[in-house]
């Protein structure tokens, strides 16, 4: 019996040390929470300088990124001594799950770091907060033009931009040389599919039956396949699932003809056969390995991950990637379809705003916008785009960039800018609903759709005509291309 | 005198036996344990980038590296086992002691409504948690206003009807009879509980235990969504920190996998006493 | 619906029904609160076209719609067939390994329970990293390499709609098998010697202990775990997501996945609401079932 008594006594001592832990958690409530999201929308403040704040939700931008954190917060404090910066840190996947949660349950934070074509889906909720009227010219003129639209919908603006992101491609500059490729050339001028698709037959090495080197290896695993079709069919004349007067857009010639080139590739021998399920880390493995020419997508930071892998093949201390070769990456444009013009898949994220289910107060709005700056210019911008190896698109980002020393390949640089002049315009004038139903027939059509193609299952004429059906389903006979 | 005969005298025959056995169980353990081994020597490799990680069966040199980098990486790197400890400690006790009481209610004791309060139970848990997530979400954080509290981490989990139905199912295997005798001799409803309910069920509470105390240990989306600052993340939410938008530092976070599975080992064996032959139905009753 | 917990045809304590309130007093509080709440919102939420702002309601709309949807009714294929081949086949590798731990000397008891146990308590992150390499596409996949070795090319495992759902099942008899292994050892250790002794004197062979003791005494333990197993297997869509984002031509859609994405990525929440309700429909019906056919108790 003693025993027993022992085990309750126990229990007892837990359940006590339990409550004593609770009441731990609400004394810390008090002093580290300051107003919940949602009431700080609802603020009564009258005088402009009234003490108020401001909710952040950011993910890790840059490694270095959520380091910054308390010194942004520091920063913007002593701008403004009346205003206070809370940065909530996020992970990437997760953050549009939480930012979801909190957007359904009306009670989002002031700014969110996402990417542009997440605005018209929360657009759909009502819950974006219009800076048109508040935002100053000094802010505006800040930013380059062709970022700045994408962060419109209709008329209204919502958040600014923090950098512009071409998806490109990748080469190895040594492959490139000795397949004959002037990729110099193809940095300034571009090139067509046919001259593509010759390139990369060029690069493909292989010994008795066994192919050593792809001439082309793009990631398109499970959701990535999306970013393969997205980058394509820019240069194939469908900037964007609707044409200027809002039709859809995939169900034009021209898309059966990418589809076609998808399979030629792969046909070619050109492309694996397993494609379809190389995700991002493994072809990247593949690049770095020599196992192939060209790769995708290609971001400017990834110059910066084959340097430093460079640097450990120089280094020999078996830290390197395990087969690894010294590569030169070099920057890529995409190919052209159906003699369209280039124009280069851009990805702009920034920070958006947000209200919550109380109407904001004009003084909250023109402190969320100062916030919102404060992220998106100067100092912070710059660093950060340094980070990522990206463009500046602010004026005062270029200046606090030019004492911060970066080093970049001159043609990538330049190349990059190239691709940058000829980004695929924003297109704000797309109604949200939409967006929507191009956005849900992308997934459940489109995406299963081009695995099925990817690996052969499926020929570009079946999928094509499964992708007109659904879309003419959803938008009806008028309101497709033809 | 139990499910294998025990070949008394006849010791190869038991010999043989238990070899065969044992090549079975460790040709399956090999199987599963590849992605352990895998997770466990990545964690040596240098901290570098995912998309430059190189697989291959053995490392190609040994480095304490990442596990400083996952600690030096965050000032909460310590915080983070710390919190999680703390919620997943909470959980367990408060599940082990209510969910028992729950699950020997709805299998021994007679009151009204009893089935149709359990299947109510039941029916609940099979909702997905995406669409009940948005209304938690609204109840904590809008209604009671407790986000980036350990409140607000504890008490959604502090009993699971998961629980209530394993401690039902095995707390119906105890013989009505000794709870009947125990009455007779005066006990009231708690004294039964106390004195006989629970030393007879240990097994399934270490069970109970080791399995909720894995469960919030493993929670990643919760914490995530009610914590907003880095010092109230959990080691679930703080890992996922080691992912970027195009690179992911995957040796630190395999490390920290690593460090956040240790716990849970030594939870395992400081309970695994519990998880031998212990306690029986027959001793009691003898 | 109370038929689901099929009364227990067995003697149970009498007059002790203020005893049972109190109980589970707690666990109710706790449940109504953040559980059945949560539920009702659901259920309320599923009529209506929800917006944070306001919604309006809509009657059937989220329910004839859901209907009428074929990818809807094709990705509940997808997860009954998913939860078919490994909740059955995952719980008999359970049960092999429970039986098979049993007449070990303790210290390999432990050993061995601990090893299987382990892939529960590693991050999901980094056991997906690891699947994704062993079903590598290419003739350098862990896989391909075994299949190599017998003279078979490689496959694309994931990529093809031929062995995409035959991987993820493939995952899930190969891991997973933590929790139920340690319970059922718990239900194990718990039958009485004086069974087995009682048996033993008629003579009965392993088989016939396993069949006629065993078997029934982890009736009430096996229905737990296969009704939580298909409750998970049912919500299950993070393999797929993370594995094959659901193709290669909805191969591998699972509803889970359906139901996310109309909550989030989509904002119609009542659909989702409507979804998760008719799901839940679908695993009650199964789960009844499973009470019918395991829920007796066995007297002994």
């Amino acid at each position: 019996m003693k025993r027993k008594m022992r085990v309750l006594a126990s229990i007892f001592a837990l359940t006590l040390a339990l409550s004593s832990l609770a009441a731990c958690g609400d004394s810390t409530k008090k002093e580290a929470n300051p107003p919940t999201p949602s009431d700080t929308g609802s603020k009564t403040n009258v005088s402009a300088d009234a003490k108020d704040t401001i909710t952040a939700l950011l993910p890790p931008v840059s490694s270095e990124y959520q380091n910054n954190f308390p010194q942004m917060e520091k920063d913007f404090n002593a701008l403004y001594p009346n205003l206070t910066l809370k940065i909530e840190p996020a992970s990437w996947e997760d953050m549009t799950q939480k930012l979801d949660t909190q957007v359904n349950a009306g009670s989002p934070p002031d700014i969110a770091f996402i990417g542009s074509d997440g605005i018209s889906k929360y657009m759909q909720q009502d819950m974006l907060m219009d800076i048109t009227d508040t935002a100053t010219k000094e802010m505006v003129e800040d930013y380059d033009k062709v970022p700045l639209e994408y962060m419109k919908n209709g008329t209204g603006l919502y958040g600014f931009p923090a950098y512009m992101e071409i998806h490109a491609l990748g080469g190895n500059r040594e492959f490139l040389e000795k397949a004959g490729i002037d990729w110099k050339k193809v940095q300034k001028e571009g090139w067509t599919f046919d001259e593509f698709r010759e390139a990369i037959k060029k690069g493909v090495v292989s010994e008795g039956g066994k192919t050593s080197r792809y001439g082309f290896v793009f990631a398109t695993a499970g959701v990535t396949s999306k970013d393969y079709l997205g980058i394509l069919i820019k240069n194939a004349g469908m900037p964007s699932p609707f044409t200027s007067d809002l039709k859809y857009a995939y169900t034009s010639k021209n898309f059966l003809e990418v589809l076609k080139d998808i399979r030629a590739m792969i046909d070619d021998g050109s492309m694996p056969k397993e494609l379809s399920s190389i995700d991002a880390g493994k072809r990247w493995n593949m690049f770095l390995t020599g196992q192939t020419m060209i790769t995708g997508k290609g971001l400017a930071t990834f110059e910066n991950s084959a340097n430093k892998n460079n640097a450990k093949i120089e280094a020999n201390d078996g830290s390197a990637v395990k087969g690894s070769i010294k590569v030169q990456y070099t920057v890529l444009p995409v190919p052209t379809f159906a003699g369209e013009k280039m124009q280069a898949s851009a990805a702009v994220d920034g920070y958006v705003t947000f209200r919550g289910k109380k109407e904001p107060t004009a003084e909250h709005k023109a402190n969320v916008v100062k916030a919102a700056y404060f992220l998106a210019s100067g100092k912070v911008a710059a660093s950060t785009n340094n980070d990522l190896f990206v463009a500046h698109i602010t004026a005062s980002g270029k200046k606090a960039a030019e004492s911060m020393p970066v080093t970049r390949d001159e043609f990538n640089k330049a190349a990059v800018e190239t691709m940058l002049a000829q980004a695929a315009p924003a297109r704000p004038d797309i109604p949200t609903d939409l967006g929507a139903k191009a956005i849900k027939l992308e997934d459940e059509v489109i995406v299963p759709k081009l695995q099925a193609l990817i690996s052969g299952e499926m020929t570009p004429d079946a999928m094509y005509e499964a992708v007109k059906t659904a879309a003419i389903q959803t938008f009806g006979e008028d309101g497709v291309v033809k | 005198m139990a499910l294998y005969n025990n070949h008394s005298g006849k010791s190869a025959a038991k010999y043989t036996r238990n070899a065969v056995i044992i090549i079975v169980l460790v040709l399956f353990a090999m199987a599963t344990l590849f992605p352990i081994y895998f997770m466990i020597i990545s964690s040596f490799g240098d901290p570098v980038e995912a998309a430059s990680m190189s697989y291959s069966l053995f490392p190609g040199k040994i480095t304490f590296e990442s596990y400083k980098f996952f600690f030096e990486y965050s000032k909460y790197s310590l915080r983070w086992l710390g919190n999680s400890t703390l919620v997943a400690t909470a959980v367990m006790v408060s599940n082990v002691f209510f969910a028992s009481l729950a699950g020997y209610a709805f299998s021994k004791l007679r009151f009204r409504g009893r089935n149709a309060l359990f299947t109510l139970l039941l029916v609940a848990m099979m909702i997905p948690y995406q669409v009940t997530q948005v209304p938690l979400y609204i109840l904590i954080v809008n209604i009671f206003e407790i986000q980036n509290t350990y409140s607000a981490l504890i008490l959604p989990g502090l009993v699971t009807v998961y629980n209530i139905f394993l401690a039902k199912q095995f707390m119906g295997s105890i013989p009505t009879e000794i709870l009947e005798c125990a009455k007779i001799e005066g006990c009231n409803q708690f004294q039964i509980y106390f004195r006989i309910v629970l030393p007879l069920s240990k097994t399934v509470l270490a069970v109970m235990a080791i399995l909720t105390f894995m469960d919030s240990w493993n929670t990643f989306f919760w914490p995530f969504l009610v914590t907003n600052t880095m010092d109230m993340q959990t080691i679930q939410v703080g890992l996922k920190n080691f992912r970027f938008a195009n690179t992911t530092y995957f040796a630190p976070m395999m490390a920290g996998a690593t460090i956040s599975a240790l716990p849970m080992f030594i939870l395992f064996f400081s309970l695994q006493k519990y998880f031998l032959k212990g306690v029986t139905v027959g001793a009691v009753k003898g | 619906m109370t038929q689901l917990a099929k009364p227990i045809k067995r003697r149970r304590i009498k007059g002790d029904g203020a005893w049972g309130y109190a109980f589970i007093a707690v666990a109710l509080v706790i449940f109504a609160m953040f559980t059945a709440y949560p539920v009702v919102s659901a259920f309320i939420i599923s009529f209506q076209k929800y917006k944070p702002l306001g919604s309006t309601f809509v009657g059937f709309d989220n329910y004839i719609v859901t209907f009428k949807d074929a990818l809807f009714w094709k990705s509940v294929v997808n997860t009954v067939v998913y939860t078919l081949l490994t909740v059955p086949v995952g719980l008999f590798i359970s049960f092999a390994v429970a039986i098979m731990i049993l007449p070990l000397r303790k210290k390999l008891q432990t050993t061995f329970k601990a090893v299987y146990y382990l892939p529960a308590v590693a991050s999901g992150v980094a056991l997906s990293v690891v699947w994704l390499w062993i079903y590598d596409p290419l003739p350098s996949g862990i896989f391909n390499q075994l299949l190599n070795f017998f003279g078979i090319s490689n496959q694309n495992w994931l990529g093809s709609s031929a062995t995409a759902m035959f991987s993820l099942v493939l995952m899930a008899w190969l891991s997973s098998h933590g929790t139920s292994i340690i319970i059922y050892l718990a239900a194990l250790l718990g039958i009485d010697d004086s069974y087995y002794e009682a048996a033993e004197l008629d003579g009965a062979s392993f088989m016939k202990k396993l069949w006629y003791i065993v078997i029934p005494c982890l009736k009430p333990t096996t229905l737990f775990l296969l009704v939580t197993g298909v409750i998970g297997s049912f919500q299950v869509f993070q393999n797929a997501y993370l594995m094959t984002g659901g193709g290669p031509d909805n191969a591998t859609t699972m509803v889970g996945l359906l139901i996310f994405n109309n909550a989030f990525k989509y904002f119609e929440f009542g659909k989702a609401a409507a979804q998760s309700l008719i799901l839940a429909a679908i695993i009650a019906g199964i789960a009844l079932a499973q009470f019918k056919f395991l829920g007796n108790d066995v007297e002994y």
